[in-house]
C-alpha cells in the first residue's frame, strides 16, 4: 500500500456476529474533506445507510477514529466515538464522545484511522488489534470484572496495548455507562458502554508497530516549537488547573497537593498532561481533571470521600459528569423544594437518605447503594436523569414538578446543563444532538480584541444573566462560528483544552486556524489555508445534520432547549457560574434567532434543514440526491 | 578503538507522566517519521501504578555491542565527543549480534526490519543541541549527564 501522510490509510470493520474482519481504504471516505474523528465517523456511518435501530441493535457501529494529526507532538491524541446514543433523550440520537490516553495513536501506529465494530457476540469477547493481526478473543473471565482489574489482566496477554474498557455498568447496560481506558480517560457522555455490553465486547486492546508518516517533517518540528512556547504560557495551564481534583475547596485542594498528589499523567504526544494522578491508600491510583467528585458543590467535603467516588465511578465504568450533575443533585434540590421528603427518597426511590437528605446515612453509604444500582442496570438508576425522573413521574406525589426540576437541571438532548449562560451557546444547544459541552466554553466572554479579529460581534451583549440587556441579534454568527470549531477540533483532532479562541491567539501572524492549516498542510502534505479549513468545518456540521435529518427526521421543532428556560431563570449549580441565574429566554425572539441561524447556514428556515444549494456547495452532492430521493430535502 | 567513558541520559520516574513526547521526538529526528517502535528508548507505560519505566541504553563502560560487531568502527563504532557507541547504518550487515549481546533486557540496541538494520540511541550526537528527548520532555524527568560529568 502507498504510503499516506498524517492518515494510516485503512478503516478496519469487524463484524462480531459473523467474526469478519474487512479491510477499507480511507480514500474511499474522502478524509482530505471530512479529515479524521467525528467528520470521518459521520461519513462511515452515512456510508453505512445511517441504520435506524435502536442503540442496543447489533447493526448499530461503533465507530472509533483518530484523526490526521494524532500521533505526532502535541495535543492531537484524543480519539473519538460515534454511535446511537443510549443517552440521548427522549429518543437515542446518533451521536459522539471523545476520549484521551494512548489508544488513538496506538490505533494509528497500527495502521488504522478509524475501527468500526457491527453485529454481536454470542458470548463475552474482546478485540485484539495487533497490526495486521486481529483477532476476537474470549473474554469470559472478564465479564462482571471491574474497569481497573480487566485492563491489568488483559495486559498481562497483551503487552504494552492501550486498551478501551467497559465496567459492569456498561455490561448491563445502564444508559450512563463509559467507555474507559486507563484510569481516567473515557468516552463519557453518550453512553457508548452499553453499546460495547449489548455487543457482548468487554474491551478492545491495539498495538502498533507501525509509524506516521508526515510529509514536510521540517515543518512539523518548527510548529512544535510553538505548541512548546504554548504550553508554556497558555493553554498548559490545565495542566496544572487540574493538580488536584479540580472544583473542591482550596483546604481540601491543598491537602490532595500535600498527601496524595503523584504526577501527571495524559494523552500519548501531548506536553500539556492535563490529569492529576493522586493515591490514597486503600482506595486506589487514579487521574482526575474537570469532571471529578470533588467538582459537586454541594456534597462531600472530604478528601478520602471525594476520591473513593471518583474511584468507584471509573471501576464500575459511570459517567461520572453525569453524576455529578445529575440524580443526586437532583434529589438534593428536590428535598430542599419539598417535591421529595425523606421518607419518600427511602421508601419510593429506593435510596438511603443520606444527612443531606435528611437521613442518616452517610454520603458513602449513598453512594455505594446508588453506584450499586445504577451499575447493575437495575431500572431506573442506571437509566440516566431524565428517564430516572420519568419513571417516577407517574409514582410519586409531585412527580410532575421533579420532572421539570430535570428539565432545569438537563438543558436538552439528555445533557446535563453547561454553560447555557450565553443566547449563541444556548441556539448551538437547540442546533446539536448533545451537549456541547467543550465548546459552550468558547461562549465564555473572549476579549473585543478577539471578537474583532474573527470577525465577531462582542459576546458580552449575548450573555442571559441580566435578561434586561440581552441583545439577540447577530448570536447566530457566534453560534455557526463555535459549531465550525467545534466539528474541526473533534475532526483533525485537537484537544478541548487548547481548541479554545484565546489559545494559539497572536494575530495576524498566528491563531488558532492558522495553527492547525498549517500543521495539517505540514503532516498530510495537502495544502490546507484557514478558509478551506472552515469551510471542512461547515462540511462536517452539514454532514451531522443530513444524518439527523435522514436517521431521525430532524425539523426545527426538534432544535430546542427545554420549556423551563423560556419561563423562569435557570440557576446554575456547578463550576465557575455555580448559583447564578440565567434567563429566561424570550421565545419570540429566540424563534426568530432560529430563523437568522437557518438563513446563514443556507437551510430551510421552515423545516431547519439544508437546502440543495448549501449541500452541492459543501461538495455534498451525493447526500443531496439521497435525501432527495427520501422526499426529505426541502 | 577503545571504549570511552560515554554521556548517559538519566531518567527520573517520580516526574515522568508517560506522555511520550522522547519517543516522538526521537524517532522524529532520526527517521523522519513517528512511532515509538522506531524510538530509540522507550516508555514503559503503567497507567495503574503511575510507575512507568524508561528503556534506554546506559551507554555502558563495557559496550558489549560494540565489542560484538563483526565489523568494529565501520557498523558500530564511537563518537569522540560524547563516547557513544553509534549504528553507521550503511555498513551494518544486519546480523543482530549486537542485540544480543546487550545486556540488558530488552535489549537497548533494536532492530529495524525493514531498513536491515540495528538503531541505537546515538545521544543525538549530530544534534547541536543535544539530545532531542531531553530538550522536549516537558517535566524535565530527562536529563544529559556528558561524559566529562558522568562519575
Amino acid at each position: 500500500m502507498a504510503i499516506t501522510f498524517g492518515w494510516a490509510g485503512t478503516v478496519l470493520f469487524v463484524d462480531l456476529s459473523s467474526g469478519k474482519v474487512t479491510k477499507v481504504a480511507t480514500t474511499d471516505y474522502r478524509p482530505e474533506e471530512f479529515i479524521g474523528g467525528l467528520g470521518l465517523n459521520t461519513r462511515i456511518f452515512w456510508d453505512l445507510g445511517c441504520p435506524e435501530v435502536a442503540a442496543y441493535h447489533p447493526d448499530n457501529p461503533l465507530i472509533i477514529s483518530n484523526g490526521p494529526l494524532a500521533g505526532i507532538y502535541g495535543p492531537f491524541g484524543k480519539g473519538l466515538i460515534c454511535s446511537i446514543s443510549p443517552q440521548s433523550y427522549p429518543r437515542e440520537l446518533f451521536n459522539y464522545s471523545s476520549f484521551g490516553g494512548r489508544f488513538s495513536t496506538e490505533l494509528k501506529y497500527a495502521g488504522y484511522d478509524a475501527l468500526v465494530v457491527l453485529g454481536k457476540s454470542a458470548k463475552p469477547v474482546y478485540l485484539s488489534i495487533r497490526d495486521e493481526d486481529i483477532a476476537i478473543k474470549n473474554a469470559d473471565d472478564l465479564w462482571g470484572v471491574d474497569t481497573f482489574e480487566a485492563q491489568q489482566a488483559l495486559l498481562a496477554n497483551e503487552a504494552g496495548a492501550s486498551i478501551l474498557v467497559i465496567g459492569p455498568a456498561g455490561e448491563n447496560l445502564s444508559r450512563i455507562s463509559i467507555i474507559l481506558t486507563e484510569t481516567n480517560s473515557a468516552a463519557g457522555q453518550g453512553g457508548f458502554g452499553a453499546v460495547m455490553g449489548s455487543k457482548n465486547l468487554k474491551a478492545i486492546a491495539v498495538r502498533g508497530n507501525g509509524a506516521v508518516h508526515v510529509a514536510r517533517a521540517r515543518d512539523v518540528v518548527q510548529l512544535t516549537s510553538v505548541i512548546t512556547e504554548e504550553n508554556n504560557q497558555n493553554a498548559g495551564q490545565m495542566g496544572r488547573i487540574f493538580r488536584t481534583p479540580y472544583g473542591s475547596p482550596d483546604e481540601i485542594q491543598e491537602i490532595f497537593a500535600n498527601k496524595y498528589y503523584v504526577k501527571q499523567h495524559g494523552c500519548y504526544g501531548c506536553p500539556q498532561q492535563c490529569q492529576s494522578v493522586n493515591y490514597i491508600p486503600g482506595i486506589g491510583l487514579s487521574g482526575s481533571k474537570c469532571a471529578n467528585w470533588g467538582w459537586s458543590p454541594l456534597f462531600s467535603d472530604a478528601p478520602r470521600d471525594i476520591w473513593q467516588a471518583n474511584v468507584s465511578m471509573q471501576k464500575v465504568g459511570i459517567n461520572s459528569f453525569d453524576i455529578t450533575c445529575g440524580i443526586p443533585l437532583l434529589l438534593l434540590l428536590a428535598y430542599q423544594a419539598g417535591i421529595l421528603s425523606t421518607r419518600e427518597i427511602e421508601e419510593d426511590v429506593g435510596l438511603p437518605a443520606s444527612q443531606w437528605l435528611g437521613g442518616t446515612a452517610t454520603e458513602q453509604e449513598f453512594l455505594r447503594v446508588f453506584f450499586n444500582k445504577a451499575a447493575s442496570g437495575e431500572i431506573p438508576y442506571g437509566e440516566g436523569t431524565p428517564r430516572f425522573t420519568e419513571y417516577f413521574r407517574q409514582r410519586l406525589p409531585h412527580g410532575e414538578e421533579l420532572m421539570s426540576l430535570q428539565e432545569e437541571l438537563y438543558t436538552a438532548h439528555g445533557s446535563a446543563y453547561h454553560h447555557v449562560d450565553n443566547l449563541g451557546s444556548a441556539l448551538h444547544w437547540a442546533t446539536d444532538s448533545r451537549d456541547p459541552l467543550g465548546s459552550t466554553h468558547e461562549y465564555k466572554d473572549p476579549p473585543p480584541e478577539i471578537t474583532d479579529y474573527f470577525g465577531l460581534p462582542p459576546y458580552s451583549g449575548y450573555q442571559i444573566l441580566d435578561t434586561s440587556k440581552t441583545v439577540y441579534a447577530g448570536a447566530e454568527l457566534v453560534t455557526t462560528w463555535v459549531q465550525e470549531n467545534q466539528c474541526l477540533k473533534n475532526s483533525l483532532t485537537v484537544c478541548e483544552y487548547w481548541s479554545h479562541v484565546k489559545s494559539f491567539y497572536k494575530p495576524p501572524e498566528l491563531d488558532l486556524r492558522v495553527m492547525e492549516s498549517r500543521l495539517f498542510s505540514a503532516v498530510t502534505g495537502i495544502d490546507m489555508d484557514v478558509e478551506k479549513l472552515a469551510r471542512a468545518g461547515e462540511r462536517i456540521w452539514n454532514l451531522r445534520r443530513a444524518v439527523m435529518v435522514k436517521r431521525e427526521g430532524r425539523t426545527r421543532e426538534d432544535d430546542i432547549i427545554n420549556e423551563p428556560y423560556f419561563k423562569k431563570a435557570i440557576t446554575c449549580y456547578g463550576g465557575s457560574m455555580l448559583g447564578k441565574k440565567n434567563g429566561p429566554i424570550d421565545r419570540s425572539k429566540f424563534e426568530a434567532l432560529k430563523d437568522r441561524y437557518y438563513e446563514r447556514r443556507g437551510w430551510d428556515v421552515k423545516t431547519g434543514r439544508p437546502k440543495r444549494a448549501k449541500l452541492e456547495e459543501l461538495g455534498l452532492k451525493d447526500i443531496a440526491d439521497e435525501l432527495a430521493g427520501l422526499g426529505k430535502l426541502p | 578503538m577503545e571504549a570511552l567513558k560515554s554521556g548517559v541520559i538519566i531518567y527520573n520516574q517520580s516526574v515522568c507522566s508517560a506522555c511520550g513526547v522522547c519517543e516522538i521526538m526521537c524517532s522524529l529526528w532520526h527517521e523522519g517519521i513517528i512511532g515509538p517502535a522506531l524510538a530509540r528508548a522507550n516508555i514503559i507505560r503503567d497507567a495503574f501504578t503511575a510507575k512507568h519505566r524508561h528503556i534506554a541504553c546506559q551507554q555502558c563502560l563495557y559496550p558489549g555491542c560494540y565489542y560484538a560487531c563483526p565489523l568494529p568502527d565501520k557498523a558500530l563504532c564511537i563518537d569522540e565527543a560524547t563516547g557513544t557507541v553509534y549504528v553507521n547504518e550503511a555498513e551494518c550487515i544486519g546480523c543482530e549480534l549486537c542485540i544480543d549481546a546487550c545486556p540488558f533486557e530488552p535489549s537497548r540496541t533494536k532492530y529495524n526490519a525493514e531498513k536491515k538494520v540495528a538503531f541505537k540511541c546515538d545521544l543525538c550526537k549530530d544534534r547541536e543541541q543535544g539530545p532531542v528527548c531531553v530538550e522536549y520532555c516537558p517535566f524535565q524527568a530527562l536529563t544529559y549527564v556528558t561524559k566529562d560529568e558522568r562519575l
